[in-house]
């Protein structure tokens, strides 16, 4: 009996290695979430944005792209509230998530602390600068904010004709439109040729007659805006109305209107119809109007889906997919190492995302880099005008210089 | 000199649709002294309800534009047979209440549905070329909707002086009791100035989505923009909305011309409407033309 009991150990120490040695190791789910306006203020841009980030996650999960392993990316609605915003991030926290994709600039900021005590990395919607202020774990996925406005400002510098350009900001009356006000003003300091006129908070605003002719009043020949979709299209439509829209980039005696990021798109042609033409606007995106092979993806990735054209053509689908494309990059680069998917882990991972290591989505009109020292994803802009109804691009992509310079 | 009469003619462009779209809060104030917080929704609603009818029903823009003032005149009235008509005679902030949950539930619903997550545009109706007035300019979309929104307000005005269901309706308004008691249906004048709200509602709905474009943020943020214009004018008054409505859109548009810019100012045409506001009631707490009413106690 003793002699029966003493075999007995050994074989069962066998068997349970043999069995642990040919079952195939666990599959691991990797758990990040978003959190965003689906309904609510800024929702046009937010319904798109969340059926990147859910179809990108389905398509990692259906073609396997992280072999056994699974993402998980739960979606919840903020409705633009930043309460709402914190006590989503707080319940994404209890259930372990490793990753967090943000949205407003507002709730950006405001859980700034939060992302630095949870050490957690983060990627928001909002390209706001100020995201980067006094904040460690917060990557915005392309150019921000600044940069745009910067990158337009020299655009009109080295386009124009006869003299400095004489310009107006038209922006939004919060945070998000404010941010880079300041920074476009530093660039004018440190040697921009150009003339900030006047800066124009809007508000619902019916007719902006008043507003227009008080600019004309004052020889402004350039509008940068700063804003969502809305409101542009109701200025540049009464532009075209009262006759002062430029037919060509700087027309003298008219204006030509420029936009950042949020102010473009098919949405701005869609509430503006032809008065968007001629319109000027810049992004890091790569658009479905200049076919590529980010862009085909991009259309695949919405066909497979089942998204209608306006989802599968919005630069914020786009916006979307490629932030939830970079957080998957960031894990599959984690797991290659053999390292184990954790915050610090990822947070490292991004810092390293530069040089050799730059990761190219395919639907950026650069790669992404990412360092301790530049948490702005894409540093490169695109420019874009609407031309016979659609965005086209205009020259290459360049990165702004005095983005640096005013760093100094 | 054009700048001026361009301003004044801006102004009262963007004061009549103010007054159109504050005309819902009035009718239903009038007749039953409840202030209808879901009035944006119901803004928004009619524009995509004419929207919906155009493009994807292939009507032409005028028969959508009138057919959902239709449509909305009977979503009101059920939203008032439905939730409001078992509180007649309760507190009037128990009222109140209900339209600030029924503006939650709207937005729900929209949300549900491609309006809320996204933006829209009505097809080019109007031509582009402006009508030039010497001087000045207005557009089409603009002259057409100055010129619906006189053609309402008159039909209304008139219905609730001469008509006899319009005069029941004032009747309800001053006395909900003394009226039954003379077999007025206070319930029916509850619903029919409802249904009016709502067929104003969507009118203004029309003629904002023509000019902004569709976008339910913007749409129903005006059932907040014009209610100052509705307390400047006497919440009980419709001609008081047409000169508020007038007066606003004419202060904002000089404040932007001629204030904003100069001195370090700025966005002084979203500020000097409430100040200005704030002195008139000072001096007429009712508003320019609104009942005052004499208390015995």
């Amino acid at each position: 009996m003793r002699s029966r009991q003493f075999w007995m150990v050994p074989i069962t120490v066998a068997l349970l290695t043999v069995m642990f040695a040919v079952a195939p190791s666990q599959a691991e789910v990797y758990k990040m979430a978003l959190s965003l306006a689906i309904t609510g203020p800024t929702s046009d841009a937010g319904n798109p944005y969340a059926k990147g980030v859910e179809d990108y996650i389905r398509y990692v999960n259906d073609t396997k792209l992280l072999g056994e392993d699974t993402v998980q990316c739960p979606i919840r609605d903020d409705q633009y509230q930043t309460d709402i915003t914190k006590r989503n991030f707080e319940e994404f926290l209890d259930d372990g998530i490793v990753f967090y994709l943000n949205y407003s600039t507002g709730s950006t900021q405001a859980l700034k602390r939060d992302f630095d005590e949870e050490k957690i990395p983060v990627i928001p919607a909002s390209m706001d600068a100020g995201n980067l202020v006094d904040s460690t774990y917060i990557f915005l996925p392309i150019a921000s904010y600044s940069s745009q406005c910067i990158a337009l400002a020299e655009y009109i510098t080295k386009n124009h004709k006869n003299g400095t350009p004489q310009v107006a900001m038209f922006i939004h009356p919060s945070a998000f439109g404010r941010g880079p006000v300041d920074d476009v003003r530093k660039a004018v300091k440190a040697g921009l040729k150009m003339d900030i006129v006047e800066v124009v908070e809007h508000g619902k605003d019916l007719d902006n007659t008043a507003m227009l002719q008080r600019l004309m009043s004052k020889k402004v020949r350039y509008v940068i805006c700063q804003t969502v979709q809305s409101p542009v299209a109701t200025l540049i439509k009464d532009a075209q109305r009262l006759g002062l829209t430029a037919k060509t980039f700087g027309e003298d005696g008219k204006l030509t209107f420029v936009g950042a990021h949020y102010t473009g798109g098919n949405d701005l042609i869609e509430l503006a119809g032809s008065a968007a033409e001629g319109y000027f606007w810049t992004t890091s995106y790569a658009l479905t109007s200049e076919p590529g092979k980010g862009t085909d993806f991009q259309m695949m990735l919405a066909k497979k889906y089942n998204r209608d054209e306006k989802t599968a053509n919005s630069h914020n689908y786009t916006n979307g997919m490629m932030v939830a494309q970079t957080a998957v990059e960031t894990m599959r680069r984690v797991k290659q190492k053999g390292g184990k998917v954790t915050r610090e882990a990822l947070f490292k991972e991004l810092n390293a995302m530069n040089g050799d290591n730059a990761y190219s989505p395919g639907n950026t009109v650069a790669p992404v880099t990412y360092s301790p020292s530049d948490r702005a994803g894409v540093d490169s802009v695109q420019i874009y005008s609407v031309q016979k109804g659609v965005f086209r691009a205009v020259g290459e992509p360049f990165a702004p210089e005095y983005v640096e310079k005013i760093k100094k | 000199m054009s700048y001026f009469l361009q301003l004044v003619l801006s102004g009262i462009v963007v004061g009549s649709i103010y007054a159109l779209s504050g005309l819902g809060f009035v009718l239903i104030y009038k007749s039953s002294r409840v202030l209808n917080i879901a009035h944006g929704q119901i803004i928004a609603a009619g524009a995509f309800i004419t929207y919906t009818l155009t493009v994807w029903g292939g009507l032409p823009l005028y028969l959508s534009f009138f057919l959902s003032m239709g449509v909305t005149f009977f979503l009101a009235m059920s939203v008032e047979r439905i939730f409001l008509r078992r509180l007649i005679g309760e507190p009037i902030i128990s009222v109140i209440m209900v339209t600030i949950g029924l503006m939650s539930i709207l937005d729900g619903i929209i949300y549900l549905t491609p309006f809320g997550g996204s933006n829209f545009s009505f097809p080019e109706f109007f031509p582009k070329t402006p009508i030039n007035l010497g001087p000045v300019s207005i557009s089409w979309t603009q002259l057409v909707g100055v010129i619906i929104t006189f053609i309402l307000i008159g039909l209304f005005s008139w219905f609730f002086k001469k008509s006899t269901i319009g005069i029941s309706m004032r009747a309800v308004s001053d006395d909900q009791l003394a009226s039954m008691s003379v077999g007025i249906s206070v319930p029916r004048v509850f619903g029919l100035a409802w249904a009016l709200a709502g067929m104003s509602a969507a009118a203004a709905g029309g003629i904002i989505g023509n000019i902004t474009g569709l976008n339910f943020e913007t749409l129903h943020a005006f059932g907040i923009i014009v209610f100052p214009v509705v307390i400047l004018g006497g919440l009980d008054s419709i001609v008081g909305a047409v000169v508020a409505g007038i007066i606003m859109g004419v202060i904002q548009q000089f404040a932007s011309g001629y204030l904003d810019g100069k001195w370090g100012l700025n966005g002084t045409a979203d500020v000097l409407p409430y100040i200005i506001l704030l002195i008139i009631l000072l001096f007429k707490p009712h508003g320019l033309f609104g009942t005052h009413e004499i208390e015995r106690v």
